[in-house]
């Protein structure tokens, strides 16, 4: 498994464990798929602790573009690129 | 990062009821803000075109839902100084609008242009004169009718029925009034992080702010990294700032953002009571007191607290309460008729001068602030063929989502994780037409039958029974019990989250026999009073992998000197073997 296929893994978990999405397992989560809304169906207080749990997990802060918060948390891709480019740990 | 712009401000002023039309007086400025606030003087210029654009239309009640405050604020502005009133809907999905339709006139659109309103009840009334026309605007200073129709809010009915609640603006002032006289906010900004279409955020994020002149945000400062910022732009003029926001927020409000230092100067929670250490976390996080306020949507505030200090609620000035029987009873000049007594349906007991509450006495939830009807969503998922019942648990689990357990036909059933999967995608996309995303239940239990008390009510404890395997992942999750004397069958699903599944072969994740025993002999002790200790395992055959998501069924006997045990599943049978479990005869 290279770098990034365990960076998405590793997220894939962060997204299961601390939402406690009880009936998806890593497979279920499409890169490309949106995570709010039709896709993985995740509302705004998951956003809110999605953001905990980077800061906790990689370091990473957001910054107060909510544009960019949002566009951040559009897919597990665009996590991923997020994480790749802030994580500080 | 945003430009600063020419939107000029005032530090401070004094408070004028809303029937007074305080967004037009006159008054000097000071500051500048971003455009991202949004100040009564300001709003001048949008007002009048709503205004222009409402003229040629009908007159009465609109639907109004907007998120951008300053939207929201000049539509609703525009509605009262032309004698008309704004019915807020909770959300905007289809399935709502539609529903209230018939109660309104129209619906405001996002901008004030030509747009034709596609709502059935103006066909035929539909203008589309041009916004840019100028229509004579009737003049601005004629005063706002006090027992007129303000607005009208919309909650969740106990009966799964939603409910709408008018207000008046005599309503709306004496609790601004209120609000003003224990809280002034001359020299502050408010940064809301709730939703101005229910009534606290209303009443604290718009209407309060108005009725002081002073700067206000929303929207995008529920994010609280954008809430820091906004924080920090009004502090550079030399406001400081109040804090209006719910206990989904303060509860998951980062460390990192150095808030202490954003004088911050107060902070309102509302919508469900704040949990101690996060009320005590936050206070020091924010370096403000944490007031929350206790109300509903029928009746506005009712009490308030600061839990750091004291838990109990204090009723607001002018509340009468009546508290026998645990029951709250009270009168209200925020009520429509202050002389007659209102229950609400909390159960509460009274502690000095206020009261504690114990619970709801109906079936109403609430998650993340909202109220949710119970009857209703169990109502909206018994609508479709498969389904024969269900019945929503209230978990009280810290992320307060909520369970539901779904009675099908056993050929229905889901017997592994794909079908379970898609069976829950299914009823979420139904539910998701009527239902706000954080309503939806995050966790699902499905079984041939809803299990009964011997009075054929409910079984409270079996129902939260079968989410047990949330707050321990070592255990199967546990899906009910049939049997008698020495035979009993029991049916468990292996939790995706399950402790013991990884590690034992590289992305094929499986329970190990080890764990299928150990579950055995747990679940025998439960069923079979008697058994003594363990002495040993006979006879133990592994078939087939038993794989997270798989629906078993696990058969128990009970033998002279222990256990049988197997274990099925629509695929045949998984493992079965003997435990003696008895004390050795000496």
């Amino acid at each position: 498994m290279n770098q990034s296929d365990a960076l998405a893994l590793d997220l894939k978990h962060m997204i299961i464990d601390t939402l406690e999405l009880e009936d998806v397992t890593p497979d279920d989560i499409d890169e490309q798929a949106p995570l709010f809304g039709d896709g993985l169906g995740l509302d705004s207080i998951d956003a809110l602790e999605l953001g905990l749990a980077l800061q906790k997990r990689y370091g990473v802060t957001l910054d107060a573009e909510a544009e960019d918060t949002r566009r951040h948390f559009a897919s597990l891709a665009a996590l991923k690129a997020l994480v790749e480019e802030r994580r500080v740990d | 990062m945003t430009p600063f712009s020419t939107h000029a401000i005032r530090a401070g002023s004094d408070y004028l009821g809303l029937t007074q039309r305080p967004w037009r007086q006159p008054v000097q400025s000071n500051g500048a803000l971003t455009d991202a606030w949004c100040h009564a003087q300001t709003l001048g210029p949008s007002i009048d075109a709503w205004r222009t654009w409402l003229e040629p239309r009908p007159k009465g009640r609109w639907l109004l839902f907007a998120t951008d405050p300053a939207t929201f604020t000049a539509a609703l502005l525009a509605l009262w100084e032309s004698g008309q009133s704004a019915l807020l809907p909770g959300d905007d999905r289809p399935a709502t609008l539609e529903r209230l339709s018939p109660l309104v006139v129209g619906r405001i659109p996002a901008a004030p242009t030509a747009t034709p309103i596609a709502t059935p009840t103006v066909a035929g009334t539909q203008d589309n004169t041009a916004a840019t026309s100028r229509v004579a605007l009737s003049s601005p200073d004629a005063g706002l009718p006090l027992e007129g129709e303000a607005v009208v809010l919309c909650t969740s009915g106990s009966t799964g029925q939603p409910s709408l609640v008018a207000k008046s603006f005599r309503q709306l002032d004496e609790e601004l009034s209120r609000h003003a006289s224990l809280w002034p906010l001359t020299g502050r900004a408010v940064i809301s992080q709730v939703s101005h279409q229910h009534i606290y955020g209303l009443l604290t994020g718009i209407l309060s702010p108005l009725c002081h002149n002073v700067p206000f945000c929303g929207n995008d400062s529920r994010y609280p990294e954008v809430m820091a910022q906004r924080a920090s732009e009004s502090s550079h003029i030399g406001l400081t700032n109040r804090l209006v926001t719910s206990p989904a927020q303060l509860s998951r409000l980062p460390q990192h953002l150095a808030l202490e230092h954003q004088r911050i100067t107060d902070v309102f929670s509302s919508g469900a009571p704040l949990a101690l250490t996060d009320a005590m976390r936050c206070e020091q996080l924010l370096n403000a007191p944490v007031i929350e306020i206790y109300g509903s949507t029928e009746t506005g505030g009712i009490a308030y607290r600061q839990q750091s200090r004291h838990d109990a609620w204090r009723p607001f000035p002018g509340i009468e309460l009546d508290l026998d029987d645990s029951t709250l009873r009270l009168r209200s000049p925020f009520l429509p008729h202050p002389d007659q007594w209102w229950e609400q349906a909390d159960r509460v007991e009274r502690d000095g001068e206020g009261f504690r509450l114990l619970g709801r006495r109906d079936r109403l939830a609430k998650v993340g602030g909202k109220r949710i009807s119970l009857t209703a969503l169990e109502q909206r998922l018994c609508e479709l063929q498969h389904v024969d019942d269900a019945r929503c648990v209230d978990l009280d689990l810290r992320d307060g989502r909520l369970g539901v357990v779904v009675a099908m036909a056993g050929d229905a059933l889901p017997q592994e994780h794909e079908p379970r999967r898609r069976l829950i995608a299914s009823l979420r996309e139904h539910l998701g037409a009527a239902l706000e995303p954080s309503a939806m239940p995050r966790y699902w239990r499905f079984v041939e039958a809803l299990p009964l008390n011997p009075q054929g009510k409910h079984d409270q404890a079996a129902l939260r029974r079968f989410f047990d395997d949330l707050t321990d992942d070592r255990q199967p999750r546990w899906l009910g019990a049939q049997g008698q004397d020495s035979q009993w069958h029991l049916t468990l699903e292996v939790p995706e989250r399950l402790r013991y599944l990884e590690g034992h072969f590289e992305g094929f994740p499986l329970v190990p026999g080890v764990v299928l025993v150990q579950w055995a002999i747990q679940h025998g002790r439960e069923v079979f009073s008697d058994l003594g200790r363990f002495r040993g395992v006979d006879r133990l055959k592994f078939q087939k992998v038993v794989r997270p998501g798989q629906r078993l069924t696990l058969s128990l006997q009970r033998r002279a000197d222990g256990i049988g045990f197997t274990y099925d599943s629509a695929q045949g049978r998984h493992a079965s073997g003997r435990v003696r479990l008895e004390a050795r005869d000496e």
